[in-house]
């Protein structure tokens, strides 16, 4: 049953091992009609192989923009993401991108669709369809390969999204809050999946979320985000036992860490709500002024 | 949170490289014209010179004669629109205000809307002679299915609360007809005018070029027939542009009326 | 307590419908037998149903049916080919599509079926002449909507091709193409009603080609109850084409 191709990541120790993904320096400003806004204020970070780093932050902080920027997506910032020591310059084809919206291909079925990547790199097809079938059992699809996405509910096709990235082998996997639109049982469940799944494939991962209880459940370490201008405000190594399951939010060291990051989180949403106040305010003067 | 898109200032260039490449597409177009005009590939006078045809625009458009036929047709079409148009409107009350109606009837309108109304010409010549009543009931026939269906569909979106105001204030029929369905579906009945105009436009123009003594389609047949190229050219130029400013009128009138009314 | 009205069953509309056209039909042959219609002007419609029978046989409707058929067939085939080509290429180059979308949505508007005369002295009078103006008439639906189709991507799948480094050829054909079908095919199909409707309708005014030609030559012949037949037949063609593409749109979207 296992694929050949995935049993040759090495597991490092994680404190000898150089970074595989590193981001220096990021400052990404954008020109709008009022001025222009910072998105990202120097943000910098490394993250190891095998481990899985969530960032986490209050709506506005440029996280998805990080994403955007790591993932190849965005380009005139300043900075640079090296990967493997490379610097990239566009979409890499070690870096996979698992989007927040609906990302699967409607015209194709669930095994075509998770076939996609391996088909754009040519390999023929009786083993992409082998290959399809191994991810395709390891999000919890089997059986639904020859359905189609509008058959399936959310949470599934995004297993379907996150099988197609996954197919491609990426070095890094890079995950923009991909359970936004679900509910919070599928959530933790489809946690549960992805913990296996990272822990099984050592996937080095790097998740942006606004879910404190997702990033503390999920991650190795989390990484904090200011509100706009975006900066990293702390760094939090999360030393909760592996492996892990979603039964894990119940114990006390959880909590703590929830509190935690709360409680750095909270100073920064509340600016946010005061800056979204103030602008709202300044928006209805200016209409005021102009009728 | 979404992608945040790059909010580049309006870059000015782009208005000039539009009107730029139009003004070069006619260019091109009118040269390539001379060309196969000049080259004599086509059998004579197919395809005459910008020349000869704009001498023979400017005589058509200095005689009298032109205008009485453009008016001709412009009578048959103003009448045929209007029968087709009332005709049109009470049907699609009629259909529209109704469901059981609607399922009954409807897929007549609907069905037999796009098909191609001229093979009715020689039922309408037989019904209302060789003269004008067939062009208009050429022209009413082709109107009354866009307006009729557009009509019924206008009576479907309109907010079951006003049609509850006025049964509340007993209104009858009539009145119903008038003061709320009317007003309230201003905006698919002008498209649906619009549509009928157009396609009235085209069933009376083909009726006269079929069989007829005057109007513009006669004008058009009469110059093929006598293989005056540039006056055919000439009469088609003008009938297009009368056609497309017709509609790009009512359009922009549609515009405005929706711009006003928001 | 307000009793809850019955809903009619679902058939009775239609039934209710076509009936009502079978007792018009009635009415008008009874009124014609009592010569309150003359019978010079609308004959028996019992007559023009008998007659169906003889024109199919005498004036060999199924090689005209198939003339019709063909000259359809080429025009939307053209039709289709060059309007999802001249779409593309207006998507893919947006000064093309700012440039000429007006002036297309303009053609569109434009009676070009008026210009048949032109089209004679162009091509003759010959099956080419009718292919052209059908072509030429279902056209810009087809572009209009490949455009729209086209434009309407979400971004989110185009993203996921740029991170799996498409080419924009592979870009095109594996994630545009599939996603912009459905609104393309609305186009084609109504350019190709456009193109029935006019290769009909020209048929009938050069007296050339298939059905729309029979038209012309039954009314010329004085044969009323013929012409009426073959009017009748040449609306069923059209109405059961029109069905046809519909669920074929239906069965497209799902």
């Amino acid at each position: 049953m296992a694929v050949a191709a995935t049993s040759d990541r090495v597991v490092p120790a994680p404190q000898t091992e150089p970074a595989i993904l590193v981001v220096d320096d990021l400052v990404m400003r954008f020109v709008t009609g009022d001025g222009g806004v910072t998105a990202l204020d120097h943000v910098s970070f490394k993250v190891k192989p095998g481990e899985f780093l969530a960032v986490i932050g209050p709506s506005g902080c440029g996280k998805s923009t990080l994403f955007s920027i790591v993932g190849g997506l965005l380009s005139g910032y300043q900075g640079s993401v090296s990967v493997a020591g490379h610097s990239i310059a566009g979409p890499h084809a070690s870096i996979g991108m698992v989007f927040q919206e609906e990302s699967t291909f409607p015209w194709r079925n669930v095994v075509d669709n998770v076939c996609f990547p391996l088909e754009i790199a040519g390999m023929p097809k009786a083993e992409r369809i082998d290959r399809a079938r191994h991810f395709i059992s390891m999000v919890g699809l089997d059986g639904f390969e020859k359905r189609y996405p509008s058959e399936l509910s959310g949470g599934m096709r995004q297993r379907v999204s996150m099988a197609r990235t996954l197919a491609s082998e990426p070095k890094i996997l890079l995950m923009d809050e991909p359970f936004a639109a679900l509910d919070e049982q599928t959530r933790l469940l489809l946690g549960d999946k992805v913990l296996q799944i990272q822990q099984q494939l050592k996937q080095t991962t790097l998740l942006i979320t606004h879910n404190i209880t997702e990033a503390v459940q999920l991650a190795d370490r989390i990484l904090v985000m200011t509100y706009r201008p975006g900066r990293v405000k702390r760094i939090v190594d999360i030393d909760l036992p592996r492996p892990r399951s979603s039964e894990i939010v119940s114990s006390e060291a959880f909590g703590r860490y929830v509190a935690q990051i709360w409680s750095d989180l909270r100073e920064e949403a509340s600016r946010g709500m005061v800056d979204d106040e103030t602008r709202k305010l300044h928006a209805h003067d200016a209409t005021e002024k102009r009728s | 949170m979404a992608e945040i898109v790059t909010r580049a200032p309006a870059t000015r260039p782009w208005v000039s490289g539009v009107t730029l490449l139009r003004v070069a597409i006619v260019l091109f177009a009118l040269v390539a014209w001379e060309v196969m005009a000049d080259s004599g590939l086509f059998y004579r006078g197919v395809v005459p010179s910008l020349s000869a045809i704009g001498a023979a625009l400017v005589k058509l458009l200095s005689t009298g004669d032109f205008y009485w036929n453009v008016g001709v047709t412009a009578e048959e079409i103003a009448i045929g629109l209007a029968i087709g148009g009332i005709c049109g409107v009470i049907a699609g009350l009629v259909i529209g205000g109704n469901r059981f109606i609607a399922q009954a009837f409807e897929p007549y309108l609907y069905y037999l809307g796009p098909t191609p109304k001229i093979v009715f010409f020689p039922v309408m010549i037989m019904w209302f002679g060789v003269g004008g009543g067939s062009k208009i009931a050429m022209g009413a026939v082709s109107c009354f299915f866009p307006i009729a269906l557009s009509v019924a569909a206008g009576m479907r979106q309109i907010d079951p609360v006003l049609i509850r105001v006025g049964f509340s204030f007993r209104a009858n029929a009539w009145q119903m007809a008038t003061k709320i369905y009317l007003p309230a579906m201003r905006h698919p009945i002008v498209n649906g005018l619009r549509l009928g105009l157009g396609v009235a436009l085209i069933g009376t123009l083909l009726a006269e070029t079929k069989l007829s003594n005057r109007g513009l389609g006669f004008l058009v047949i009469q110059a093929y027939n006598s293989f005056n190229m540039p006056l055919l050219y000439a009469i088609l130029v003008v009938l297009f542009v009368i056609a497309i400013g017709i509609n790009a009128v009512m359009a922009r009138l549609v515009r405005l009326d929706d711009a006003r009314r928001n | 307590m307000t009793t809850a009205r019955l809903a009619p069953p679902n058939w009775l509309p239609t039934v209710v419908g076509l009936g009502s056209g079978v007792l018009v039909l009635v009415g008008v042959e009874i009124l014609v037998r009592l010569g309150a219609i003359n019978r010079f002007i609308v004959p028996l419609p019992s007559e023009i149903v008998l007659s169906f029978a003889r024109v199919i046989t005498e004036e060999d409707i199924p090689r005209r049916l198939v003339q019709t058929a063909w000259e359809c067939l080429a025009a939307s085939l053209l039709l289709t080919v060059f309007g999802v080509a001249i779409g593309a290429l207006m998507h893919r180059v947006r000064l093309i599509r700012l440039a000429c979308e007006t002036w297309v949505a303009a053609f569109a508007s434009a009676p070009l079926v008026l210009a048949y005369p032109l089209f004679l002295v162009l091509f003759g009078r010959s099956t080419l002449t009718i292919i052209m103006l059908a072509f030429l008439s279902g056209l810009p639906p087809v572009i209009l909507k490949t455009v729209e189709g086209l434009t309407a991507t979400r971004r989110v799948l185009i993203n996921v091709g740029r991170s799996f480094k498409l080419t924009p050829a592979q870009q095109f054909w594996k994630i545009l193409f599939p996603s912009a079908l459905p609104t393309i095919f609305v186009g084609i199909r109504l350019g190709m009603i456009f193109a029935l409707i006019n290769v009909v309708a020209v048929e009938f005014l050069i007296n050339f080609g298939g059905l729309g030609q029979l038209i012309n030559e039954l009314a010329e012949r004085y044969d009323l109850p013929g012409t009426y037949a073959a009017i009748s037949f040449v609306v069923l063609i059209s109405i059961v084409f029109f069905i046809v593409t519909e669920r074929a749109e239906r069965w497209l979207r799902s």
